[in-house]
């Protein structure tokens, strides 16, 4: 049963996991899984590499011989670090549009709210209302403001957006398709708003013996945004490593993105990925079948917001600043792109997507555009009109692969032609060019043909 | 079966005890349209019900009350001592979610099938069996002892499900791959995932032939028989109903115009009108 509760992990157990279902004798019905499986850990060993040690010696190594074998530039620590912050996010996305199949277009609230967790509690920000907290900090003591570890942060940051995708959900979730994907875009323009406006905030409420009273307080730093935002320390066997710049930022995004791929995975294979497939499925019939779908659809909301709030809160411990204008409607979109490009429903598609086009858009479009400038600085920059770009890229992946770079196995079926057909080859089942939908098996009476076609139909009433 | 229990809830006489579903006075309106009026409604423990009537008479609203997928305008339902549907605040009747009443034991196939199709067999009876799982999606996230241990289990016990109904060979492919007949015995695998007292099929045998029609029967049979269950069948095809049932309750728009002995039922002159319309009754 093994083969079947898909036990592929990452680096050495995954290895380990190899091994012993190759020496294990297989079964016929496990070996496509098995098959999937090598695929895994070989996908798995080449990323293992290229993780380890592109941020250390690649950029440095690579980035001469590349200038003279081929034209593109590589990604370096800042573009790299980017990527991770981007699959983070995709990754969660696609919890909520991939497993769960309900189209969130205001993922980069949870984004922005992230952002504002590590800016509220690691920045001189609060120093001038007179809080000054420095908690386990590597910040001196006496220090404006709240200062608290990164780790913390991290902490606070999931447990407070998973809050807010908490918050949406409930009321929005009874809501299905288009209907939830505009409240949804709402929530994501009000929250950045919301950030740049509460710059001075009058406010008072009285509870009893506490008495909250805030005069013209600048909350969020409006336009400007709060800056700086401490970097992200991370103490190792006593030493401290700032890891704001650097292979050390590279690394502690990558630590963070395998987290979030080991988790979103391990959802996916649990009773609630089944939960999160049926509703996507059909939903009536996952309700019937005891899935209390608005709970399930609940935890995909809040599950995959707190993704965001880990790419948030580590963006603005990264860049030390935190500006309403980088959480932009068009994050949410491309984002969005990002889990489609790669394949919705697949971790390892939204991975590939995220880091496909975080490199399109911060390295090789300013890179394209740099080198327009040199020949002729009157044609366009592409990296001004990288969202025509990414239009582009997305009808044309419509027309010729819909189902991603690296589709997830249902939305392959979903969405080739063939995908029947491929599917039933390989299951060694015979199929009947004429009826693809159903092979008869012995259906041969009267009338039973007419009748499958009409009940099989996608009748929406019970 | 929970026999002592709902002795001890001492909600009724032995004649509840006895019916593990209990319907009184159920309408159901939608809008101008009367699609259930006033119906009661019993089922035996142990028995195989049959609800038969021309189309359009309201069997699957029926159905679809018991399971809590419509609410009632009025009526009383109870099942196995539990209220599924009971009067309310201010007159407005409170009836439980669907997934509530999976809960309480009532598995259900539908009458257009309604898998998850590019789930695997596996995974779709995976899913009934999710609301008596315990694990959390923090157990899940973590993998903890107790999560693993259950999903073997739960493997096992539905990998024994769709031996019973004879998909155990291709527990891996896409429900939506499989053949016909195959489905609708997938969609009862998954039913009996929920681990039911009472399982309602409707129209189990649409779309058979008569080899495959005998095959199914036969099967709901065995379900009673081994599994100690309870089935409400809706269905079309007379041979059927009259084969397997052990009573048949007929409606025509949206009342019982009988309820008996399957051969009583057939006899009835309001069913051969109903069926055939007034000539036919008034020939016979």
């Amino acid at each position: 049963m093994s083969a079947t509760t898909d036990t592929v992990g990452t680096g050495i157990t995954g290895w380990l996991g190899y091994i012993g279902g190759t020496l294990a004798a297989i079964p016929s019905q496990y070996r496509t899984a098995l098959r999937q499986r090598r695929r895994n850990t070989i996908a798995l060993t080449i990323l293992f590499i290229v993780v380890v040690l592109y941020p250390a010696v690649g950029h440095y190594v690579l980035a001469d011989f590349s200038r003279r074998v081929f034209p593109l530039p590589l990604p370096d620590d800042t573009v790299s670090t980017f990527m991770t912050i981007f699959a983070i996010m995709a990754i969660g996305l696609n919890i909520v549009a991939g497993f769960a199949g309900l189209l969130d277009l205001g993922y980069v609230a949870f984004y922005a709210i992230g952002a504002y967790c590590a800016a509220f509690l690691a920045s001189p920000h609060f120093g001038a209302l007179g809080i000054n907290l420095v908690f386990l900090g590597h910040v001196g003591p006496g220090a404006a403001g709240i200062h608290v570890p990164f780790w913390l942060i991290m902490i606070v940051a999931i447990i407070v957006v998973a809050t807010f995708g908490a918050l949406l959900g409930a009321p929005t979730l009874r809501l299905r398709g288009d209907y939830l994907a505009i409240v949804t875009l709402g929530f994501g323009e009000i929250v950045p708003l919301f950030f740049r406006n509460l710059s001075s905030v009058t406010f008072s409420l009285t509870l009893g013996p506490i008495v909250i009273s805030l005069a013209n307080v600048n909350l969020t730093g409006g336009v400007q945004g709060i800056n700086p935002i401490d970097p992200p320390y991370i103490p190792i066997l006593g030493w401290v490593f700032d890891a704001r710049s650097g292979p050390m930022a590279v690394y502690l995004g990558l630590f963070l993105l395998a987290i979030a791929i080991l988790v979103a995975r391990n959802l996916e294979h649990s009773r609630i990925g089944r939960a999160w497939g049926a509703i996507r499925e059909d939903e009536t019939a996952a309700e019937m079948m005891g899935v209390n779908t608005l709970r399930t659809k609940l935890l995909a909301f809040a599950l995959g917001a707190s993704f965001a709030g880990v790419a948030g809160s580590f963006q603005a411990s990264y860049l030390g600043a935190s500006t309403s204008d980088f959480f932009d409607f068009s994050i949410s979109i491309l984002v969005l792109i990002m889990v489609i490009l790669g394949g919705i429903g697949n971790i390892w598609g939204a991975v590939l997507g995220a880091f496909a086009l975080t490199y399109l858009d911060k390295s090789l479009l300013p890179y394209i555009g740099q080198r327009i400038g040199d020949v002729a600085p009157s044609l366009p920059n592409p990296a001004e009109y990288n969202f025509l770009i990414y239009g582009v890229i997305l009808v044309l992946m419509m027309r010729f692969r819909p189902q991603g770079f690296l589709p997830s196995r249902q939305r392959e079926a979903e969405l080739t032609v063939h995908g029947l057909q491929d599917a039933e080859r390989e299951m060694g089942v015979e199929v009947e060019t004429d009826n693809v939908d159903i092979t008869p098996h012995g259906q041969s009476e009267t009338g039973s043909g007419a009748r499958d076609a009409e009940t099989t139909d996608e009748a929406r009433d019970l | 079966m929970n026999t002592t229990e709902v002795v001890e809830l001492g909600t009724g006489s032995e004649t509840d005890d006895k019916m593990l579903v209990h319907a009184r006075g159920v309408t159901k309106r939608f809008g101008g349209l009367l699609a259930v009026n006033n119906v009661d409604f019993d089922i035996p423990r142990g028995s195989i019900v049959s609800l038969i009537g021309p189309n359009g008479a309201g069997k699957t609203t029926f159905f679809n009350m018991i399971t809590g997928y419509y609410v009632p305008t009025t009526g009383d339902i109870s099942f196995d001592g539990h209220d599924i549907v009971s009067p309310g605040r201010r007159g407005r009747v409170k009836s439980l979610k669907p997934h509530e009443v999976t809960a309480l034991g009532i598995g259900r196939t539908f009458q257009n099938i309604r898998l998850f199709g590019t789930m695997s067999a596996l995974d779709n009876v995976k899913v009934g069996i999710n609301v008596h799982l315990q694990s959390h999606w923090w157990d899940a996230i973590l993998r903890t002892p107790g999560m693993v241990r259950e999903e073997r289990a739960t493997v096992d016990e539905c990998m024994q499900l769709l031996k019973l109904v004879d998909l155990d060979h291709r527990s891996e492919t896409w429900a939506r791959n499989l053949p016909y007949g195959d489905q609708r015995r997938l969609e009862i695998a998954r039913a009996l995932a929920t681990r039911p007292k009472l399982l309602l099929l409707d129209e189990p045998t649409a779309g058979m032939n008569s080899s495959e029609t005998r095959q199914m029967t036969d099967f709901i049979r065995k379900l009673r028989a081994e599994l100690g269950l309870t089935v409400l069948l809706i269905e079309h095809d007379m041979r059927v109903v009259m084969g397997i049932s052990d009573r048949v309750t007929v409606l025509d728009h949206g009342e019982v115009i009988a309820e008996g002995l399957p051969a009583e039922v057939r006899a009835n002159p309001r069913v051969i009108e109903a069926y055939l319309g007034r000539g036919a009754a008034g020939e016979s």
